[in-house]
């Protein structure tokens, strides 16, 4: 069963905004002020779900009530906001959120709305994506055509067309691989010839990886985080779980990289209502707590290169256990528990301090990814 | 040693008059500038109490001019010059006999009676007059007249300082109609214009907001003309002579009241010279002091006068003296009387009587707030009707604002406030002989207090709806910025116009 979202057409969601414009300008005319109803990212609306990651449900209906001088600002700004997304639709043009946040500065916008902080207009194009419904979930953004600036690169043996409408093989696609797309649910998918797929937190690494050609020897895709990834990475391993590659996680042990990990996997509260941004499928591939301090652990070599966890790391694994994707999930309230305890992380570079010559160094990541993976019951070659 | 000089020293009796001149600083005239300021102020005060006498709308005109023809290069070097001054108004008039003893002697007026008057002491005017005649040398012209009589008068006439006495001059019969009645005073005096005329000018200014149902005119020695017209047709209550309270009576005028009295009992004497005394009060004072009743008035000695009048001060059980001697502005005109002052908001509280030493008094207090006032507390204050510009740092009123928390009413001390203190009372806690500002009475001071207190209660709660109304405003138009925005991107966006003709802004909530 796919879990990314359909496909809709552009002229769809100008139908959508006709739609919304139509309904404000009516109540207008009848003299009643206009009253904005949708599902916040509130505790009611939210839960957690450890097979299916943060699921929306439409419980708890906020309302914008036009009555109220600051809510009638931003209905002002939401009709405008519509008025903006439905012009570039029409013209096939996409924007940022810098170039949406720039809109609200044409002079006789300004004057009325001065808004001066681009925070507000992000927040707006939220409400957009949740005001605006197709089918009974979220229209998100990238569909209203805003973009945000993509992140993230994909290398492995897969011929895909995207938004150039042309046809390519990621592993011809530049050195790192492709540029993901902003809209990797447009993305045609024509050949998949990998096993499985790993995504790693920093591009270094991946960059490594893919210079020991280590995708080819072992049929798999690697892609490159970039940090916390953005939503158009997200997406594509959403994609990419939809066509049965197993998604394996490759981050540093620290409590931020928990987050990273868990949002892929159990996307994040505040875009709950987003679908197709969450893959419960994706394994923590490494590197682990287990690496270091379990009984098989294939990093123990090298323990004495963690570093010791600084106060915000420490606040940051506090914090992880109100997070209920990492505390109700087993294994990573574990890590976290277990770095709480120990006061010490580690990076995904401290596979260079076995300081093994190059052509050991490739077989010493060949058997990690291998001996991890069959863990995780994912066999590669 | 005796030198020689002693035995030459002469013994001179100085006239009343005579002492009243040379220590006429305690009167205000101590330099040509406070002078010119006094003089205006006592003539204007006496056709005041003339015109509220027979409860006339007063109409008064000042004219001041300067008598010499300077060349006016150097100002500021200017001394004191000669004046013209002409007060003329349409208050009671004088009989004819009655000019030269009213005006030309010290001490003598028709206002001694326990009520509320500006003037008090037979004295003001009169000295004025005086004072101008020993500086310019010049005689004194007095036309008045008044209603029922055939004709009226003019007298021109001097004073005789050394006899206090009057020298009449010149006079003759003026012709007028039965009903006009009314006085103008001509007289020369020295003066300094320049270092007076701010002080004069809020004198008519402040005398213009205590007295709203006056017309006054004054035209400056700069030929310019400073006009208030009435802006309200009611005087206020008249005020009702009534007898002394035994409070604060002191032995001479105990003295005086035996040797008029037509009582031949101590017991008659209190219930028929003091007011709220009656037979039960009487005799229970008469045992507390320790005095027969039936003692005749005049037998008292010395001893005995002083132990009464010590009694009297000290016997708990008088009843309050009755404010019906005092004749307060009332709110209506006080409120009236501010409009010149264009304030944005102004409260106005009168208190209950109460009394200090035997004299009853009602404070009147106002606080008027924003429009054309300046900014920061300003203090107006008046005794008796007349306004206090004087020392007002010296004034219990000042004191009283200056200790108000401004804070508490959420108000800030930058705020355009100003104050308005008034005072009635038989008699005036004046501090010193100058009339200028009021003592730190306990009983007056609380009452001034109480007053601004609730005047700023009153103020914080108006300025508290005007700043809701206003945020109410502000809402609205932000609101309706917001819809006519809506409406034009939907015009836009849809093609639609959309009419806001049935929505009301006003509809929707506070936040
Ligand atoms: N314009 C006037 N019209 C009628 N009577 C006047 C006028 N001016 C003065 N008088 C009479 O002359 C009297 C003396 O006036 P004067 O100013 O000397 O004393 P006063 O007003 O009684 O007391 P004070 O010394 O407090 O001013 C007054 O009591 C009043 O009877
Ligand atoms: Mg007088």
């Amino acid at each position: 069963m796919s879990r990314s979202r359909t496909e809709i057409d552009s002229s769809e969601i100008i139908g959508l905004i006709d739609n919304v414009l139509n309904t404000v300008a009516e109540t207008l005319e009848d003299g009643v002020f206009p009253e904005i109803g949708y599902y916040g990212a509130s505790k009611k609306n939210v839960f957690y779900q450890e097979d299916a990651g943060y699921v929306s449900i439409d419980e708890t209906p906020s309302f914008i009530d036009g009555r109220k001088v600051e809510s009638a600002k931003t209905v002002a700004s939401f009709v405008y906001g519509l008025s903006r997304f439905k012009e570039h639709l029409e013209q096939n043009m996409s924007m940022s959120l810098r170039d949406f946040y720039y809109m609200h500065k044409v002079k006789h916008v300004q004057d009325v709305l001065k808004i001066i902080d681009q925070n507000e207009t992000n927040r707006l194009i939220n409400l957009c994506e949740r005001v605006i419904r197709h089918n009974g979930a979220s229209v998100p953004r990238e569909e209203l055509g805003v973009v945000s600036s993509p992140k993230g690169t994909f290398y492995g043996d897969i011929t895909i067309s995207d938004m150039s409408k042309k046809r390519l093989n990621c592993t011809s696609a530049g050195e790192y691989g492709w540029f993901i797309s902003s809209r990797p649910f447009d993305v045609k998918i024509h050949d998949i010839n990998i096993d499985a797929a790993i995504f790693i937190e920093k591009e270094a690494m991946a960059r490594n990886l893919i210079e020991l050609e280590i995708p080819e020897d072992l049929r798999i895709g690697v892609g490159a985080l970039f940090g916390q990834p953005g939503r158009n990475m997200r997406a594509w391993i959403r994609r990419l779980a939809d066509e049965e590659i197993p998604i394996l996680i490759l981050v540093d042990m620290s409590p931020w990289s928990l987050r990273i990990f868990s949002t892929i996997k159990s996307n994040s509260i505040e875009l709950a209502n987003i679908r197709g941004l969450a893959t419960p499928e994706a394994k923590l591939l490494g590197i682990t707590t287990d690496d270091f301090w379990g009984k098989r652990g294939m990093l123990t070599e090298i323990e004495h290169s963690l570093e010791s966890m600084t106060k915000s790391d420490l606040k940051c694994a506090q914090q992880n256990k109100n997070i209920p994707a990492i505390s109700q999930d087993q294994l990573l309230s574990r890590q976290n528990e277990i770095m709480l305890k120990k006061k010490r992380k580690g990076e995904l570079e401290a596979f260079k301090s076995f300081g093994l010559p190059l052509a050991e160094l490739k077989g010493f990541y060949i058997k990690y990814l291998k001996t991890k993976s069959s863990d995780l019951d994912v066999k590669v070659i | 040693m005796f030198t020689s000089n002693v035995h030459t020293q002469d013994i001179v009796e100085l006239s009343v008059s005579a002492w009243f001149y040379r220590n006429k600083t305690i009167a205000g005239f101590d330099n040509p500038a406070r002078s010119l300021y006094v003089a205006v102020r006592e003539l204007v005060e006496n056709s005041l109490d003339a015109c509220e006498e027979i409860r006339i709308l007063p109409e008064i005109t000042v004219l001041l001019r300067n008598e010499e023809e300077s060349s006016r290069v150097d100002l500021l070097n200017q001394g004191p010059e000669n004046f013209e001054l002409v007060v003329k108004d349409n208050g009671i008039g004088m009989k004819r006999d009655s000019i030269p003893l009213l005006l030309g002697k010290m001490l003598t007026g028709t206002k001694f009676s326990h009520r509320q008057s500006r003037g008090t002491f037979g004295l003001g005017g009169s000295l004025a007059l005086l004072y101008g005649q020993v500086t310019t040398q010049k005689p004194i012209e007095i036309v008045t007249g008044q209603k029922g009589q055939p004709h009226g008068y003019s007298v021109k006439m001097r004073l005789d300082i050394e006899n206090n006495r009057p020298v009449i001059l010149e006079e003759d019969r003026v012709s007028k109609g039965a009903d006009e009645h009314g006085t103008m005073i001509t007289f020369s005096l020295q003066g300094d214009w320049l270092r007076s005329k701010r002080r004069i000018i809020d004198y008519f200014n402040q005398t213009g907001i205590i007295v709203p149902y006056a017309s006054l005119f004054f035209e400056t020695p700069d030929n310019e003309v400073y006009k208030y017209d009435r802006i309200i047709h009611s005087i206020p209550r008249p005020s009702v002579a009534t007898k002394p309270h035994p409070r604060g009576i002191d032995v001479e005028m105990l003295k005086s009241m035996i040797s008029t009295t037509r009582a031949r009992s101590l017991k008659s004497f209190l219930t028929t010279s003091f007011q709220r005394v009656g037979d039960k009060k009487a005799s229970e004072f008469l045992v507390f002091a320790r005095l027969d009743p039936e003692r005749v008035p005049d037998s008292l000695s010395m001893d005995e006068l002083v132990r009464m009048m010590n009694s009297m001060e000290k016997f708990e059980r008088f009843l309050p003296p009755s404010p019906n001697s005092l004749s307060p502005v009332g709110t209506e005109v006080l409120l009236a009387g501010i409009k010149r002052l264009s304030p944005e908001f102004v409260v106005f509280r009168q208190r209950p009587p109460n009394v200090y030493e035997g004299h009853p008094f009602i404070v009147e207090t106002g606080v008027a707030y924003g429009g054309d006032l300046s900014a920061g507390a300003h203090i107006i204050r008046f005794a008796n009707r007349i306004p206090l510009l004087y020392d007002e740092r010296s004034d219990i009123s000042h004191r009283v604002v200056r200790d108000l928390n401004l804070k508490n009413y959420g108000l800030r001390q930058e705020d355009p406030l100003t104050f308005i203190m008034h005072i009635c009372s038989t008699k005036i806690p004046y501090k010193t002989v100058g009339k200028e500002y009021i003592a730190d009475v306990d009983s007056v001071r609380r009452e001034i207090e109480l007053g601004f207190k609730e005047c700023l209660r009153d103020l914080s709660e108006r300025l508290r709806k005007r700043t809701k109304t206003q945020k109410y405003q502000k809402r609205e138009s932000r609101l309706a910025s917001y819809y006519r925005f809506i409406a034009e991107i939907l015009k836009t966006a849809t093609g639609r116009e959309v009419q806001l003709e049935r929505f009301h802004f006003e509809g929707g909530d506070n936040q």
